[in-house]
């Protein structure tokens, strides 16, 4: 394990935090003053015990969620100050998402899910459906295209899941516990997939209870205490 | 913890939904409004009448007979046949014409009796004494010819001069008094009859009958043929029933109470839906909790009263609420009706005001007991394991169907979210059908009733009216021959003139009807004048009259028949050309001044009707008439009169049916929040996959779209065939047919228009929870379930 004590930054960062604290109603800040950031076709594992702020951090590099004070920049572009709907188009276009429970729609085919994201970012039908296509059979879970998803087992549910993600080409993929919900021999099959995507370029971050995990795929690993990164600005690479 | 203890605590998280308790409470005050408001008009109709036809022994028919043909003794026998119950008479009887200050005071039916009781037609002394010698009259105090015992008429101690007999004796107005049934214009000494009747004509008599069944004008009709029979031919001469009566006396609230209460039904539906609604989505979305409380310790009782308490507040809330406004309106209508008719006051009675909130009472939580019982029943486990999800499986083929389709991404998704709740769903499409029927009802009945404004005030054919506004030079200052000739030349020298009319009206008889008939001759051309025909023609042709629906019914005659007009000069037959829309309990008729020459005197000329060239003001025309005749000339030229129940009648359609769509808005916006709050996750999945606000509100907006469409579609359909019910339904109370073009208010594009209604309750409703939803963080979203 090495330290660095100076966070990876530069012109081709996907991601930048800048001094990033979220306060909710009550209570201790859930992030207070982090300061971070992933570059291009980086794996980055963001680790933590429950209640750390891993959540809350992903929410914010999403734009899930605003922060209370400080700058979050993704794919060059602030994004703690711009409106509703632009930030709807931006994580559209430029961020995928995989939810540890899968967060698939139920009422959806497979295949509808995956194709949702770019239906409501306004891609043409047949273009969307030639993508989804073709990370439905990437995924190896073609054949289940009309199925529906609680038809399906969990690993099988979240291949769908990084299908739906990565069904507009975001330059960022976050994930979840991608793993968490699955059993260790779908956890393995996720992690490879993953690690594949990061070979041909797809700029990963990861949350992750798990060390095996995050040692196996990320080339570097945040942990957060408290809301803080643990040594206070000192990131931690495994 | 204690009994009520642990429900307190249970039903303190419960209260947290306000936005539901506003709805349940919005939806009862409407109803409890409505449901007040359709009593106290109820009562308003008709319960006065019944009560003093009831105390007074109202008479059922009132048979005038030709006392020559018959003896008293042979009259007295009829008394006693089958279906009588009682009898009185026979009382001497004339009609006589009348003068007062000079002015004709038209005919008056006067009866000779000894006392104003008796086992019929207990009449009733309002002031003065009886007559007690020759040369007295007492007055029927209830309007009359002339407004007798109204102020501008006769008084105590006024005299009458009866015309047409020699000696003209005269009538000292010795009091007033009321017929239930107004069996007489006014009461006589009995020996004073034989002194007032015109030479040559029979003597006349009234015998007074109540009777088994009584109920209908044609078992008044068998009523009176059975005494007919019983009498020597030609006795009967008439017969009047009481049903005339009541319908005179009838108030105008009555006709408005079929629209009342057609709002009203809507209302009551609309509050069990929406209500059902409500505590079925409690229940639905409390499974979780429903579950952790019985964990606890909570017995089913409890559970099922925790429930009931969640609707129970906001309801009584309502239901108060419901009777203060259901009281003001129907205050304000009545006093309207009141002042516009001069009906007297009519108050809202006492039970209106607890049966409605009661009923309503009663109604919500007979509603909210199912599902509560339903909770009720449910084991913690169970409950606790059902989440709140639909069940699986549901709305599946919709998405796939709307998937497939080429439309917008989220408005698939909106509408095919509806079917994976069916029921929830069928209940949001009732409340938008029942307010959409409402609104459109509420249009459609505006129009059939401005039409038949226009058709009773003829505002649209007779935009300007030349009548009497001050003193004449005539006798008893009435406008002479040449203030006359006057207006007429005032009115020729108008280039906007391009008809005009003389009106000459009175009172004339009619055999067969106990009341006086009012009766309008017209002096020229009338045909452009626009009277609502019911069926057959406006008359055309010497001898020909139209009458109004009252003077058929009452007379028991039909369009075409014949019949004998007294008009105080001679007897006149005519022919019934046609029934028109004039509604009264009062008989009506129509004729040219030809047709009715005893009625077409100077003395009668009450105005003359005005039509206008097209693109003349009227505002002008009548400024410009009114310069010519000056300031000194009797005359005066005004816009149409009347209509005010149209303009009541209107603004509480208008009023009720923004409290039904505003009710049935709110039942969408229930339902649509309810749904967003089940959906709260999935919304948050379609943010994070780059859902903009914009598309959320359209989606959301979209789950209700589907409904209202198929709202309208039934909507449509159910207020056209309601507008003609309640049309019928208020004719029938208000004692007229309808031409058939006040129930065609309806063209195609313009129902279609209406229909939208649907689409825009159902928006108005969502818009606010989709306004939620659209503004959500998506974290948070994701986070609550």
């Amino acid at each position: 394990m090495r330290q660095q004590s100076v966070p990876a930054a530069g012109n081709g960062d996907v991601i930048r935090l800048d001094g990033v604290t979220k306060t909710y109603q009550a209570g201790p800040p859930a992030l207070a003053d982090v300061s971070m950031s992933v570059a291009a076709g980086e794996v980055v594992a963001v680790m933590g015990p429950s209640g750390s702020g891993k959540s809350t951090l992903l929410n914010l590099i999403a734009g899930l969620d605003r922060p209370t004070a400080g700058t979050v920049t993704v794919a060059g572009r602030r994004i703690d100050t711009i409106g509703e709907s632009a930030l709807a188009r931006f994580r559209a276009r430029h961020v995928g998402i995989v939810f540890q429970f899968f967060n698939l729609l139920d009422d959806l085919t497979v295949e509808d899910n995956v194709l949702l994201p770019a239906q409501l970012a306004g891609a043409s039908g047949k273009q969307a459906r030639a993508r989804a296509g073709e990370l439905l059979a990437r995924m190896g879970i073609e054949q289940h295209k009309n199925a529906y998803p609680a038809r399906l087992s969990g690993g099988q549910r979240q291949r769908v899941a990084i299908a739906r993600a990565l069904v507009n080409s975001p330059e960022l993929l976050l994930a979840d516990e991608p793993t968490g919900a699955l059993d260790t021999a779908s956890g393995l099959q996720i992690g490879a997939l993953l690690r594949e995507l990061n070979a041909d370029g797809q700029t990963l971050v990861l949350v992750t209870h798990d060390s095996a995990l995050a040692g196996r795929y990320a080339a570097r690993t945040v942990r957060l205490v408290d809301g803080q990164l643990a040594g206070a600005g000192v990131e931690v690479t495994v | 913890m204690n009994w009520l203890g642990a429900i307190r605590t249970a039903t303190g998280g419960l209260l947290r939904h306000k936005m539901q308790a506003v709805v349940i409470g919005m939806v009862l005050l409407v109803s409890t409004a409505s449901a007040t408001l359709g009593f106290a008009l109820l009562a308003a109709s008709n319960a006065p009448f019944q009560h003093a036809f009831g105390a007074q022994r109202g008479a059922d028919v009132t048979v005038t007979v030709n006392a020559a043909r018959a003896s008293s003794a042979e009259l007295a026998t009829t008394g006693r046949l089958a279906g009588v119950t009682a009898a009185a008479g026979p009382f001497a009887a004339a009609t006589v014409q009348v003068q007062f200050g000079g002015q004709p005071f038209g005919p008056l039916t006067l009866a000779g009796r000894a006392s104003p009781g008796g086992p019929v037609d207990d009449v009733v002394l309002n002031a003065g004494h009886w007559p007690d010698g020759p040369g007295q009259v007492v007055l029927d105090a209830s309007p009359a010819p002339g407004g007798g015992g109204q102020g501008g008429g006769p008084q105590l101690g006024s005299t009458l001069s009866v015309t047409g007999v020699p000696g003209a004796p005269a009538l000292v107005v010795v009091g007033f008094a009321i017929s239930i049934t107004n069996t007489a214009d006014g009461w006589v000494a009995p020996g004073e009859i034989a002194r007032l009747r015109v030479p040559g004509t029979p003597a006349s008599a009234q015998m007074l009958y109540r009777f088994t069944s009584a109920g209908s004008y044609a078992q008044v009709r068998a009523d009176a043929a059975e005494v007919t029979r019983a009498l020597p031919p030609g006795t009967v001469t008439g017969a009047a029933s009481w049903l005339a009566a009541e319908d005179a006396t009838t108030g105008n609230g009555a006709i408005m109470e079929p629209f009342v209460v057609a709002f009203a039904l809507i209302g009551l539906v609309m509050a069990v839906l929406i209500v059902g609604n409500v505590v079925s989505g409690a229940v639905v979305a409390g499974y979780h909790r429903i579950g952790v409380l019985k964990s606890i310790g909570l017995t089913p009782a409890q559970v099922v009263v925790v429930y009931l308490s969640r609707v129970g507040a906001p309801a009584l809330a309502g239901c108060l609420a419901g009777v203060v406004a259901g009281n003001l309106l129907a205050v304000s209508v009545l006093q309207q009706s009141s002042a516009a008719y001069r009906v007297g006051s009519q108050q809202v009675p006492w039970w209106a005001s607890v049966a409605a909130p009661a009923g309503m009472l009663a109604l919500t939580a007979l509603t909210a007991l199912g599902p509560a019982l339903r909770a009720g029943r449910l084991s913690a486990a169970e409950a606790i394991a059902a989440g709140r999800a639909p069940r699986a499986g549901r709305g599946y083929a919709a998405h796939r169907l709307a998937a497939r389709l080429h439309l917008p991404r989220p408005v698939g998704l909106g509408l095919a979210a509806p079917f994976a709740r069916p029921a929830r769903t069928l209940v949001s499409l009732a409340a938008i059908a029942f307010g959409a029927t409402a609104v459109i009802f509420a249009f459609g009945l505006h129009s059939s009733l401005s039409r038949a404004a226009a058709s009773q005030t003829l505002s649209a054919t007779v935009p300007v009216q030349i009548q009497v506004v001050g003193l004449g030079a005539g006798p008893q200052q009435w406008p002479d021959a040449a203030q006359d000739a006057a207006v007429t030349a005032a009115l020729r020298a108008q280039p906007g003139t391009r008809h005009d009319v003389a009106v000459y009206q009175g009172q004339v008889k009619t055999p067969g009807i106990a009341q006086s008939v009012s009766a309008q001759a017209f002096g020229g051309d009338t045909s452009w004048i626009g009277y609502g025909i019911i069926s057959g023609h406006w008359y055309n042709a010497p001898g020909e009259v139209d009458v109004n629906t009252a003077f058929l019914t009452q007379s028991g005659l039909a369009v075409g028949d014949t019949a004998t007009v007294l008009t105080g000069t001679h007897p006149v037959t005519v022919r019934i050309a046609g029934e028109v829309f004039q509604p009264s309990g009062q008989p009506e008729l129509f004729g040219s001044a030809q047709t009715l020459p005893g009625l077409a005197t100077t003395v009668n000329l009450q105005e003359y009707y005005v039509g206008l060239r097209s693109g003349t003001s009227a505002a002008a025309y009548i400024q410009a008439v009114n310069a010519r005749l000056g300031s000194r000339s009797p005359w005066g030229a005004t816009g149409p009169e009347g209509g005010q129940f149209y303009q009541i009648a209107s603004a509480l359609i208008g009023l009720l049916a923004l409290m039904v769509a505003v009710a049935a808005g709110l039942g969408v916006l229930n339902t649509v929040l309810m749904t967003t709050r089940d959906r709260v996750h999935d919304l948050g999945i379609f943010k994070a996959l780059g859902m903009r606000p914009g598309q959320m509100l359209t989606m959301v907006v979209c789950w209700i779209a589907g409904p209202a469409v198929i709202a309208a579609m039934i909507a449509a359909p159910a207020a056209v065939a309601l507008n003609t019910a309640t049309l019928h339904a208020m004719a029938s109370t208000a004692h007229t047919g309808i031409p058939a073009s006040f129930t065609q208010v309806f063209p195609p594009s313009r129902l279609a228009l209406l229909s939208l209604a649907a689409l825009a309750i159902a928006a108005a409703g969502a818009l606010l929870p989709a306004g939620w939803a659209a503004r959500a963080r998506p974290a948070r979203a994701l986070r609550a379930e």
